[in-house]
């Protein structure tokens, strides 16, 4: 047959699933898709777990049925199920708190591209710190969406604001 | 073994100090509400008797001991490991947050609770003997710092967190990969049970990948060199008590975490030449852009990051001297950056603007140069000795890499002395009469009391390290030699298992 055998395959869609997010991670610029890409790998990871205890001739570890009747029977590893299930929970947890972060990020900054919000963070810092910035010096001026006063706004970033 | 037999009931009461924290933090905010007292006061009530059962359990000691949670025994079980190391930092965990606890009267209840979770969970890594039970701790304490670096409520920080978060994320899914990896060859996430399999089931290159991937999930919090680009934004926008806990703590935690998994799981030689090299670029990186850096707050972040770097190169170095080393940086580090922090409580803003502010608080420049002498390695100082030992270490190698670590660490120690002596400067320079108007008012410059209490308190600690140095650095010793015995380790968690000769007694070369 040209099938691979189910093992191979969910290996590779395992791996897969930690590529994709982490690919997803490193060129997303939006900060909503670069949390979606965590949670992709986040499932891949989950899966490889899931995967280290799973043997597809066995049934589901449970003591009732098949196996109060055939001692037998060989049984799933039910310690990676334990683990994945409460990985899952804690990723859920961070995921919530990733979102309200996020809105938080929306309300002060006004935008979800990472680029701005790192830009911004950068003016933010120096600007209460009484510097001027390290990166923007060859990077267009931001927006003037600041919530910010014009007095904290540093040399290098008004040139352009005029413009 | 040994003669005195200890009390199993009192041993057994350490599990109160990942239970205790834990539980006040998840009550608190309902209790809190009946009185304002009991919001205050709980935390550190808690925090104080869990320091109580440590030190009591340290003086009863005589050998390392195990204790399976719910008397499920290993390997089925959960287990906590206590020996000299754990305890050491399971006590430093409750002291320290004690210290920097928020006792500010504007802190709201949920701080409270965050810095007792982020308590409860750092005990628990330093305690656990379970690999999976340590990705929970973890996750754990990053979720709690996640809330307190937030919890500044400005723009900034949100911004600083909600990367945190995705940096912090992106590791953990690394790290999750990386115990998937380990239970996929060995069957096993018990640490003990795991140094037993690892000669023959991780010495190869599946091992190795496993080893990178749990390092650099591991290393978000130990600020490890690829995966540490939030530093230095979290600990400029987070409330400095935060930062001073991060910076000291948490990131120690994750190399106690780096310790146990390099001397009980993966004691190969890949390993050591990765974390060197790390540790290396680490150095280098941070150092540079300390010197770089215009406004204190950041340029404590950079060389947190450094200091770091050179606990990584220490332990890089091979059997007991490397843990030695690594542990006595790590402590130095610990004692010095926090109380740095809370001086730059006032004096974060920009260098430029310190000028003379010895001036205003003379108490808090005196402070600031004795911490820095002690970070550069200044002779007497405890960081000269923690230096010397990983220069040692280092120059006692014949490898080219580790010649490289050795020059790396003595140029930046220049670089170092630079940058600090540079701010002692501006410290102590006049202030001239036109500076004065366009800097913040003078009122700002002066330290909170509270601020300055601790930085001495810690100063005076660091005074006494001075003339205590010989048995301290006896006590570290033996900490290490104790951490580095692996056939203790497993005869302790697994008391009827004969030990194979494939099991190393120490660090492989």
């Amino acid at each position: 047959m040209m099938l691979p055998d189910p093992g191979t395959t969910l290996y590779a869609g395992a791996f897969g699933l930690i590529v994709i997010g982490i690919v997803g991670l490193v060129i997303s610029k939006n900060l909503y898709r670069i949390l979606l890409a965590l949670v992709i790998a986040e499932a891949g990871a989950n899966m490889l777990l899931v995967l280290a205890g799973f043997r597809f001739d066995a049934i589901a570890p449970i003591i009732t049925g098949a196996f109060a009747t055939a001692q037998s029977v060989p049984m799933v590893d039910p310690v990676p199920q334990a683990m994945v299930l409460t990985a899952i929970v804690i990723g859920v947890g961070i995921q919530a708190l990733a979102l309200s972060l996020i809105m938080q990020v929306y309300r002060t900054y006004g935008t979800l591209d990472m680029r701005e919000i790192s830009r911004k963070l950068d003016r933010d810092m120096a600007g209460s710190a009484g510097v001027s910035p390290s990166s923007s010096e060859e990077e267009p001026a931001p927006q003037s969406l600041s919530p910010l006063p014009d007095a904290l706004l540093n040399k290098t970033g008004k040139e352009g604001a005029d413009a | 073994m040994m003669s005195i037999e200890m009390n199993p009931q009192l041993m057994s009461l350490i599990i109160l100090t990942v239970v205790l924290p834990l539980l006040t933090a998840f009550l608190l905010p309902v209790f809190g509400r009946v009185s304002s007292l009991v919001a205050r006061y709980t935390g550190p009530l808690v925090l104080l008797f869990c320091l109580y059962i440590t030190i009591v359990i340290w003086t009863e000691m005589t050998k390392p001991f195990m204790f399976a949670i719910g008397g499920f025994a290993p390997p089925l079980g959960i287990v906590f490991y206590v020996d000299q190391l754990s305890l050491l930092f399971t006590a430093l965990v409750l002291l320290l947050t004690l210290l920097l606890w928020p006792y500010q009267k504007k802190s709201s209840i949920r701080e409270y609770s965050l810095t007792l979770l982020l308590a409860g969970s750092a005990c628990g890594l330093a305690l656990s003997g379970d690999l999976f039970n340590i990705y929970v701790f973890y996750e754990l304490a990053s979720v709690a710092s996640f809330g307190l670096v937030a919890s500044a409520a400005s723009g900034a920080a949100y911004a600083a967190a909600i990367r945190y978060v995705i940096i912090s994320g992106f590791g953990s899914v690394l790290a999750l990969t990386g115990i998937a990896l380990v239970y996929t060859q060995t069957g096993t996430l018990n640490l003990a049970q795991l140094a037993q399999l690892a000669p023959e089931q991780l010495n190869n290159s599946i091992g190795i990948a496993a080893f990178v991937l749990i390092l650099l999930g591991i290393g978000v919090k130990a600020e490890l060199f690829p995966v540490n680009t939030w530093v230095p934004e979290v600990y400029a926008t987070a409330k400095k008590r935060v930062s001073a806990l991060l910076a000291g703590l948490i990131s120690k935690l994750a190399v106690l975490v780096l310790i146990r998994l390099l001397v009980l799981v993966f004691h190969t030689e890949q390993a050591l030449q990765i974390m060197l090299l790390l540790g290396v670029l680490g150095v280098a990186t941070a150092e540079l852009a300390a010197w770089r850096s215009k406004d204190m707050s950041r340029m404590l972040a950079y060389s947190s990051i450094g200091q770091l770097g050179i606990v990584f190169i220490a332990f890089s170095i091979p059997g007991e001297a490397g843990l030695y080393a690594g542990i006595a940086v790590s402590l130095h580090h610990l004692l010095v950056k926090p109380a740095l922090f809370l001086l730059a409580e006032r004096w974060g803003s920009s260098l430029q603007g310190l000028r003379g502010a010895a001036k205003a608080s003379p108490v808090a420049a005196i402070l600031f140069v004795l911490f820095a002498l002690s970070l550069i390695g200044v002779p007497p100082s405890p960081g000269f000795w923690a230096k010397l030992l990983v220069v040692m270490g280092l120059i006692s190698q014949d490898m080219a890499m580790y010649t490289v670590a050795l020059t790396v660490i003595l140029v930046t120690t220049v670089i170092e002395a630079n940058y600090l002596f540079k701010v002692v400067i501006t410290l102590y320079a006049k202030s001239e009469a036109g500076a004065e108007a366009e800097n913040k008012p003078d009122v700002n410059r002066i330290h909170a009391k509270l601020d300055l209490l601790t930085s001495s308190l810690f100063g005076a600690v660091l005074i006494a390290a001075i003339f205590l140095i010989v048995p301290l650095g006896q006590y570290v010793k033996q900490t290490a030699s104790q951490a580095s015995d692996v056939k203790t380790y497993i005869s302790t968690v697994f008391p009827r298992v004969r030990i194979p000769d494939s099991v190393n007694t120490e660090r492989s070369r």
